[in-house]
Parts: C-alpha cells; sequence; structure tokens
C-alpha cells in the first residue's frame, strides 16, 4: 500500500518538474560555492596544502547551501502539497485508504527521496569541481562527509517543517514566507550565538560547519553533530506526532 | 482606473501585507543584530548601517518577495472560474496587465519605506546615530523601487503563465543566483538588461560590494533609471500580447 502511494507521489512529481525544480537547487547551490574559485590566488595554490584548497571549498558549499536551499526547499513541498489542496486531493485519498496524515508521510518519503539524493549530489559535484580545477592536495574526507550528511539531516527537517506549514495552511504565501524568512536566519546563523543557533531549524547549517574565517585564516571548528542528532530525533517525533493527529481529523 | 481599484481590492485579504511588512523588517533585524552580536562598531555611521541591511537583501530575498507577491495577485485568478471571468471581461490585455504591475509597484515602494523606517528606527534608537539617513539613501531608495518593476513585471508574466504558486518564485531564486553571478563577473552590458541583475545592482548603489564603486553617480542612476523603464515596458508589452492569446480553461 504504502509503496503503491510512494509510487504516486513519483508519478505527481513528474508533471510537478519537480526535476527541473531540484536542478536549480543543485545548480545554485554550485554555482554560489564556485566563486571560492574566482577569490584571487585560489587557482595558483591548488597543489600547496597551506592554500587549504578543499577546505575553503568546503567552507565557500557551507555558506551557499544555507542562502539557496531553505526556498528551494520551502517552494518543493509547496508543490507537492497544493495540488492537493486545489484537486480536493486530500478527500480522494482518504476515501481510497489514506488519510492526511498518512498522505504527507508519503510524500516525506518520495520527496526526502529526491531532496536527500540532490544534496549527497551537490555535495559530489562540489568535490568533482574540486578535481577538475586540479586539487591534489588531501582531501579532508571525514570533515566533508559529516557536513554532508548533517546538510541532509537539515534538509530533511526542513522538507517535514515545509510539507506541515503547507498541508495545515492552504495559502502557500505562507510556508514560502517563511522559507524566505529561514534564509535570514540561515545566513545569518554562523554569526549568532551557538545557543540562538539552536532555535529554529536554519540555524542548524551553522551548527554543522565545520570551518570559520577568523579574520583572513580558516580555521577548523568542532561542528554541532550531538545536536544535529537531536534535531533528527526531535524532527522526526514531530512530525510523526503531527501526522498521526492529521490522521484523525475530518477532511 | 477601474482594473488599478479592482487588482487593490482583490489585494485586501491576501495577506501581501505579511510581505511588504516582515520582509524588509527581517532585514533590518538580522543587519542590526548581527552587528550588536558581533560587538562591531559602525565605523562609518549610516552607511556602515545601510550596507550591513541592504547588501545581502538585495541579493536574495528582496528578489524572491517580489516573486511572492507577483504570484499572490495572479493566485487569485488561477482559482475557481475565475481566470474565465477574466477572460471574459470587457478591458483590455494591456489595462488588466497595468493594472497588475500599479499594485505591484505600490506594495514595493511600500516594502521599501517599511526598510527605510526600520533603518531610520534602528540607527537611532539601538546605535543612537546622529542626524538623519543622509538623502543619498532616500534616492536610492527611489532608484531601488524603480528596478524593482522590471522584476515584478516579468514575475507577473510567470504567475499569468503558471497555475503554480511557487515554480515562479523558484525562477526568481535561480534569477538572484545568476543575477549574483553577472554582479561579481561586472559583465554590466547583461546586467542591464536582466532585471534581476538589474534589481541586484541597484541595491548595492553607494555600498562598494558586487560591481559598485562605492560612490553613487549620477551616470550609474540615469543608466539604472532608464534600464528600468525600457525592461518594464518591455515586459508590461509583451504579458498583455501573452495575456491575448491566452484562451479560457
Amino acid at each position: 500500500m504504502i509503496a503503491q502511494a510512494v509510487h504516486n507521489e513519483f508519478a505527481k512529481m513528474r508533471h510537478l518538474r519537480v526535476g527541473p525544480l531540484v536542478a536549480v537547487m543543485v545548480a545554485g547551490v554550485l554555482a554560489v560555492t564556485c566563486r571560492e574559485l574566482t577569490t584571487p590566488g585560489f587557482l595558483e595554490s591548488v597543489d600547496d596544502p597551506a592554500g587549504q584548497s578543499w577546505q575553503r571549498l568546503l567552507a565557500s558549499m557551507a555558506f551557499a547551501a544555507p542562502l539557496v536551499s531553505p526556498i528551494l526547499i520551502a517552494v518543493l513541498a509547496s508543490r507537492q502539497v497544493d495540488l492537493e489542496h486545489q484537486g480536493n486531493g486530500w478527500l480522494f485519498s482518504h476515501t481510497s485508504g489514506l488519510p492526511a496524515g498518512r498522505l504527507c508521510r508519503t510524500k516525506f518519503l518520495a520527496t526526502g527521496a529526491v531532496l536527500g539524493a540532490a544534496t549527497l549530489i551537490e555535495s559530489a559535484l562540489v568535490i568533482g569541481v574540486g578535481t577538475l580545477v586540479g586539487i591534489t592536495v588531501s582531501f579532508p574526507a571525514g570533515q566533508w562527509l559529516a557536513y554532508t550528511a548533517s546538510m541532509v539531516v537539515v534538509n530533511l527537517v526542513l522538507l517535514a517543517l515545509h510539507l506541515l506549514l503547507a498541508t495545515r495552511i492552504e495559502n502557500q504565501l505562507i510556508g514560502l514566507g517563511i522559507g524566505v524568512l529561514g534564509v535570514f536566519l540561515a545566513a545569518s546563523g554562523s554569526g549568532m550565538q551557538p545557543w540562538l543557533a539552536h532555535l529554529t531549524p536554519w540555524g542548524y547549517y551553522a551548527l554543522a560547519t565545520p570551518l570559520d574565517y577568523r579574520g583572513e585564516v580558516l580555521a577548523s571548528i568542532t561542528p554541532w553533530h550531538l545536536s544535529i542528532v537531536a534535531l533528527a530525533v526531535v524532527g522526526t517525533a514531530a512530525f510523526l506526532l503531527i501526522t498521526r493527529r492529521f490522521d484523525r481529523q475530518e477532511v | 482606473m477601474g482594473s488599478v481599484q479592482a487588482e487593490f481590492l482583490k489585494l485586501k485579504r491576501s495577506m501581501s501585507w505579511a510581505v511588504v511588512i516582515v520582509l524588509p523588517l527581517m532585514a533590518v533585524i538580522t543587519g542590526t543584530t548581527n552587528t550588536v552580536v558581533s560587538g562591531q562598531q559602525l565605523d562609518d555611521g549610516w552607511k556602515t548601517l545601510w550596507l550591513r541591511v541592504i547588501v545581502f537583501y538585495g541579493l536574495f530575498p528582496l528578489a524572491v518577495g517580489v516573486a511572492a507577491l507577483a504570484s499572490l495577485i495572479w493566485r487569485v485568478e488561477h482559482r475557481d472560474g475565475n481566470w474565465n471571468a477574466l477572460m471574459g471581461r470587457r478591458v483590455s490585455s494591456l489595462e488588466i496587465v497595468l493594472g497588475k504591475a500599479a499594485v505591484l509597484a505600490a506594495l514595493m515602494a511600500a516594502m521599501q519605506l517599511v526598510l527605510l523606517a526600520g533603518t531610520v528606527l534602528a540607527g537611532k534608537l539601538i546605535f543612537g546615530l546622529p542626524g538623519f539617513i543622509p538623502s543619498e539613501y532616500l534616492l536610492v531608495s527611489v532608484i531601488i523601487v524603480l528596478a524593482c518593476l522590471p522584476v515584478a513585471t516579468l514575475q507577473s508574466a510567470l504567475s499569468m503563465l503558471m497555475r503554480s504558486f511557487a515554480a515562479p518564485i523558484a525562477i526568481a531564486l535561480l534569477g538572484a543566483v545568476v543575477s549574483v553571478g553577472l554582479l561579481l563577473a561586472e559583465i554590466n552590458g547583461l546586467i542591464a538588461v536582466v532585471p534581476y541583475a538589474l534589481l541586484g545592482r541597484a541595491t548595492q548603489l553607494g555600498t562598494g560590494y558586487f560591481a559598485d564603486s562605492g560612490s553613487i553617480t549620477t551616470g550609474t542612476m540615469l543608466l539604472l533609471i532608464v534600464a528600468s523603464a525600457g525592461l518594464t515596458a518591455l515586459t508590461v508589452v509583451a504579458t498583455a500580447a501573452g495575456l491575448d492569446r491566452r484562451d479560457i480553461r
């Protein structure tokens, strides 16, 4: 039953042009990340360990992802849910044994798979760009993988939040507006006190960042991995709880 | 005139105020909070505060906010039987498109006013800056509103063509990313003809960031005004022609 429902969601995605939308996100993050290549001295220091080429690319990706992802995640969730509002899909699904909450969870599974894959591709493409420009110094695999995994978690939590918002509030302006405000919070997250960054899901982009500029010097910092795990746990529990409530509500 | 009034009436319960008020205030709040939390001083007074508020706001959120408002004013036309009612109206397509553009222009002006008022309040109440915000930033604000118009009319066209509320907003974000690239590369020829880049350029006026020299020159202002007017006229005419060719559903 669930497999069939997920399959249906993928079919809807084809008509909603989710592919191009996700491509915009990947291209956007890649484009903003690659601006680092144009900074003075980058291309000249690709084989110099002191040049920190990989670290600079990773820091640039950690700057780009919070700028581009929150709005596109809001758009993705809105597209996937708005058609149910417009076409009375909630009622049709409910009568065929898929109440609103379960439909929401199905949407999360399908859209989350696409978003998770897109995030991994984003990260892989940045590695590809780094390799193409000839970075030969050792690759910080642990740092890179941990950041990519954290980014997947934060993106999925935001997707769950926006799916709930788009389901609950028919006016899609609200969800998208919150996505835009999220960009402000994500972008200013690195300047926030850590306790303040913990208060909203967008702040976790900054908490996941393993590098920070201290003046002109790029220094490693300890990311808040436990907090990211806690966000995943709390996000999952809240999503399940709220969607269970949706299941019991009348359409 | 009737079209403009009708558009304002449709806007009454649309929650457009949320974007008009919250988005610019968020720019002021984050700019102010970042300054306070980091413990940095406003070395150059009003100028430093202005660029802390406007630089980021002008690169991404403003274009997306304009897109959200354009989607909002067309959303009502795509619902129920309103599209057919629109097709059956006695007014011309150009009047309909101009009515939407006028509403968007008013919303853009209101957004910029909120941003200015918020910046002035933050400067006086939080940082105790002397005097009033320099008049050059009032002039820059007028130019920003003018530069919003090509983006607003282009987004209006996209929202007319697409039933989805969110898809045109994704396009605006892509436009904003492209505009950052053009500004970084300082490709002035393209900046003048790509609406998102033109808006990005206008918001950076006098900041010294993203293709800006830091000084506000008459030549740059004239270029921005002429390019904004030209692009707006072009998109309005093209949208009206596009609407003329649309059919009932």
